[in-house]
């Protein structure tokens, strides 16, 4: 009797919850519908901003890059998003090669984004960056030492590198980037390098990088500089030691961008573009530097971060993203040659 | 393998007296083939593609990929099954303080996703970590094959824990009593008899820790373990080609069907059924002392690394964290969702199990297809499922005129479709191994007694086999809570799950936002576990 009772203790609180079904809220009005493989609190904050100023209720579906992609592919006809937003200019430019977007005009985006980070007919519209960078100890890195991307291949590092596996987005497009700048070659000879200065075997995400030189396991790490900014303003992380290097060698430092287009079988193409340019407002631009610790896509926005301005100012790699897009594939076969985990 | 003959020698029969339409190993045929369908179009994705991802990884890492595959495998499937069995040994024999509770909390590392207790061990062992700080112990980093393994084997050996020890408890006391009283000690009762009688749910357990080993992504991927998988991935990822994706993903999935081969093997002709007398309880042998302290501590043991220290870490870092959003939503969907594919993977399992024991060679070979689709991994099959759905809903629009749009990705259905395919290994072994237990002569009896077949099934099938019956339901439902990646995909746009809040935020390298929706999820699986205490203590 009692096992019963602890049975049915066990099954109905699920029961119950199954029972009152997640459906769609009740909405009026008009609905967005917004697929992105961004999650975070800027991008919530943004949306809700959006709702806010509207009316309109935004519905979001998140997914990874390449998930999001095949699930356009294979649902756009019966559940068409309006809005495509994804990270990684390689990511856009595949988006792109599916034809998921439209073209899209507006002459207010055209004279807020910057060229390099829009595509040229308007299927897509960066909304933030962020940069590749090197993070070092102050300690253990002479200055002087640093010089750019190329000196993590340098012998002087060995056992003092640290990065993560070459699976990950951000690698392989810095060195699709990279493959761009010095050619197919030397970008190997380069990879092969770096591998065999590795402290230790690639594991974890940026984060962990960063710990590892923090604790002295190496001395400088590739990472994106927006988690070493968050890093650098929470109180659980002291990276008091570390800095962050601008690799500007070349053309300048390779950033990446997180873009959004109005999708191709969008059922609201206005509402989309209205959105679209709702993120590149000032109001919206500025919540990815103050929430996101990313760099606006529009360069005059101001807004409040003091960790973030505190990195310094950089030379950025003008590359589009159609190049950095294209040479991914080869960009993993260099790695997959190179022995870069 | 006496059960088999009988149940063979009146099929035909059985299927007469049943009617088609009541023949439960008919609808598990059926049912099997509807969730093999999406296998069926991994196949043809992968031979839609050409083979140029595939010579360029054979040429560089195939071999690393495949090695550290089958390593993971076999490490992590190894130390599960020594945690399990000598756990579940450990309970069922013996009395010792403790006993009670510990039969239930080794079952609860199973809540525990094992990317969730990777970040977490990785955090507290990796260089400049505060716990090892805070202890002033340097603990080697839970990293690469080893660490993986680790994370693999303490958090998964529950599968072979709960079979062996229902297992244990079926076979027991007689055969136990009997070498006893031969003067066995009980060492020698456990290597010579207990164990060989317990090998066929060892088996079972092992096989599917190492699907589910196979399968993993997030895990190997973060501690730096190449695998196939994460070929597969970067197949997909970097080189835009889920065709070669779906060809390595084909490789897997014969890998795994060698696994349940080699599973059977190993089951053999040690195929043993109970006779009826299972209502005696094992008496246990006493501990006390030393003995009594060195069992407490080798059963405390994996329930403290696959769960309580994760979990302590988890709730530090909840403490010390402002929750961004409100998780109700995700709590909602997750208990939804577990809750139907719960019930779903009950009738998948028994009616599989019924076409299984038929022996019926399209019905196995389809269920077997089914079963093996547990080493897909979750994103692959979220492809195949999607194709296969395109392919379906093109067939409905052509009929129904474009009337029944529920089989397109992004509905419930759709996602519930998808859980059954990935985890119909789950539903079925557990029922599989508990219809096994009932002997065929039980069949002849009921029927000499004028029972009619619906009413065999009814009154001596479930009854015998309920426990593993409800095994499978809530198995299949604490997969499901955890489940990422199908879900991810194919989920509609306001279904919020709590694996999914934790994953976005984990990706993002928040383990300490993650952390809240994580302990949610670990504190509805609870009672779920609990629930299968108790059907594991049921006789």
């Amino acid at each position: 009797m009692s096992q019963r009772f602890l049975l049915a203790a066990a099954i109905l609180p699920t029961a119950i919850l199954a029972s009152c079904a997640p459906g769609s809220d009740e909405t009026g009005g008009d609905t967005l519908i917004v697929y992105s493989s961004r999650h975070y609190d800027s991008d919530y904050a943004l949306y809700e901003a959006f709702e806010k100023a509207t009316g309109v209720n935004v519905e979001v579906v998140e997914a990874d890059g390449d998930l999001l992609i095949e699930r356009v592919k294979a649902d756009g006809a019966t559940n068409p998003p309006d809005v495509i937003v994804t990270v990684d200019a390689g990511r856009l430019w595949r988006a792109d090669q599916e034809q998921l977007f439209a073209a899209s005009q507006s002459d207010l985006l055209n004279d807020r984004i910057p060229e390099s980070m829009r595509h040229p007919e308007g299927h897509w519209y960066g909304i933030s960056s962020r940069a590749r960078v090197l993070v070092y100890s102050k300690d253990r890195v002479a200055e002087g030492e640093l010089a750019g991307y190329e000196s993590l291949a340098d012998p002087a590092f060995e056992g003092r590198v640290c990065a993560r596996s070459s699976g990950n987005i951000y690698n392989i497009s810095l060195l699709a980037a990279l493959i761009d700048r010095w050619g197919e070659d030397t970008a190997q000879d380069w990879a092969t390098k770096v591998a065999a200065n590795f402290a230790r075997a690639p594991q974890g995400g940026d984060s962990d990088q960063i710990r590892a030189v923090a604790a002295g396991e190496c001395d400088v790490a590739l990472v994106n500089h927006y988690y070493f900014a968050r890093m650098a303003r929470s109180e659980e992380d002291d990276v008091s030691g570390l800095a962050v290097f601008w690799p500007e060698d070349g053309p300048g430092v390779h950033v990446n961008i997180s873009g959004a287009g109005v999708a191709k079988l969008a059922r609201n193409p206005e509402l989309a573009l209205q959105f679209i340019e709702f993120a590149a407002s000032d109001e919206g631009q500025r919540l990815f530097p103050e929430l996101t610790n990313e760099y606006p896509a529009v360069t005059t926005v101001t807004y409040d971060n003091a960790v973030l301005d505190g990195l310094g100012t950089f030379k950025a790699d003008p590359l589009s993203g159609t190049v950095m897009g294209g040479n991914q594939e080869l960009a993993q076969r260099v790695f997959d040659r190179a022995g870069w985990p | 393998m006496g059960t088999a003959d009988s149940f063979t020698s009146d099929m035909t029969v059985s299927r007469a007296r049943f009617g088609v339409l009541a023949d439960p190993a008919l609808w598990g045929a059926m049912l099997a083939v509807v969730f093999a369908l999406p296998i069926a179009a991994l196949f043809a994705l992968a031979a839609s593609g050409d083979a140029t991802y595939l010579d360029h990884v054979a040429s560089t890492r195939l071999p690393e990929f495949a090695r550290n595959s089958a390593a993971l495998a076999v490490l992590a499937g190894l130390g599960a099954a020594i945690i399990g069995t000598t756990s579940a040994w450990l309970v069922t024999r013996f009395e010792f303080v403790g006993r009670k509770v510990l039969s239930w909390l080794l079952i609860l590392p199973l809540a525990m996703p094992g990317y969730v207790a990777a970040y977490s061990w990785y955090a507290l062992t990796s260089a400049g970590s505060r716990f090892e700080a805070v202890i002033g112990i340097n603990f080697p980093t839970v990293t690469g094959l080893t660490g993986a393994a680790m994370v693999f084997a303490f958090t998964l050996y529950p599968y072979v824990y709960l079979l062996a020890r229902n297992s244990f408890e079926a076979h027991g006391r007689l055969s136990w009593d009997v070498a006893r009283s031969l003067g066995a000690g009980p060492w020698t009762a456990f290597a010579r008899v207990s164990l060989p009688l317990t090998w066929p749910a060892i088996a079972a357990g092992t096989a599917l820790v190492g699907m589910e080993v196979l399968a993993d992504y997030g895990v190997a991927d973060f501690l730096g373990v190449t695998t196939l998988t994460v070929g597969i991935v970067r197949a997909w990822s970097s080189f835009s080609d889920p065709a070669a994706a779906a060809q390595l993903a084909v490789m897997l999935l014969f890998a795994a069907l060698l696994l349940l081969g080699a599973e059977r093997g190993a089951r053999g002709r040690r195929q043993f059924s109970v006779s009826g007398q299972t209502d005696i309880r094992p008496v246990r042998v006493e501990l006390s002392g030393l003995p009594s302290f060195l069992a407490l501590i080798v059963c405390i043991l994996p329930v403290a690394v696959g769960l309580a220290i994760p979990t302590a870490q988890l709730i530090w870092l909840a403490i010390e964290t402002q929750p961004a959003r409100s998780i109700l939503p995700a709590i909602q969907g997750t208990a939804f969702l577990a809750f139907w594919s719960g019930l779903l993977a009950i009738v998948l399992g028994l009616t599989a199990a019924y076409a299984l024991r038929r022996r019926n060679r399209i019905g196995t070979a389809a269920v077997r297809m089914v079963q093996a689709g547990y080493a897909i991994p979750g994103a692959v099959a979220a492809i195949a499922i999607l194709s296969a759905l395109a392919l379906l809903q093109s067939g409905l629009n052509q009929i129904g005129s474009g009337a029944i749009p529920l089989l397109t990705g992004g509905s419930i259905l759709a996602l519930l479709l998808a859980y059954q395919t990935r985890f119909a290994a789950v539903a079925i072994l557990p029922c599989e191994t508990g219809l096994m237990k009932v002997r065929g002569d039980l069949d002849e009896a009921a029927r000499s007694l004028g029972a009619r077949p619906r009413e065999v099934v009814a009154r001596v099938h479930v009854p015998l086999a309920a426990s593993g019956i409800a095994t499978a339901g809530v198995l299949v439902a604490i997969e499901v809570m955890k489940e990422l990646p199908a879900t991810m995909i194919l989920r509609p746009f306001d279904l919020q799950t709590l694996a999914v809040t934790a994953h976005n935020y984990a990706s993002d390298e928040r383990l300490a936002q993650a952390a809240l929706p994580a302990l949610v999820l670990l504190a509805i699986c609870m009672p779920a576990t609990a629930a299968l205490n108790l059907l594991g203590g049921k006789k």
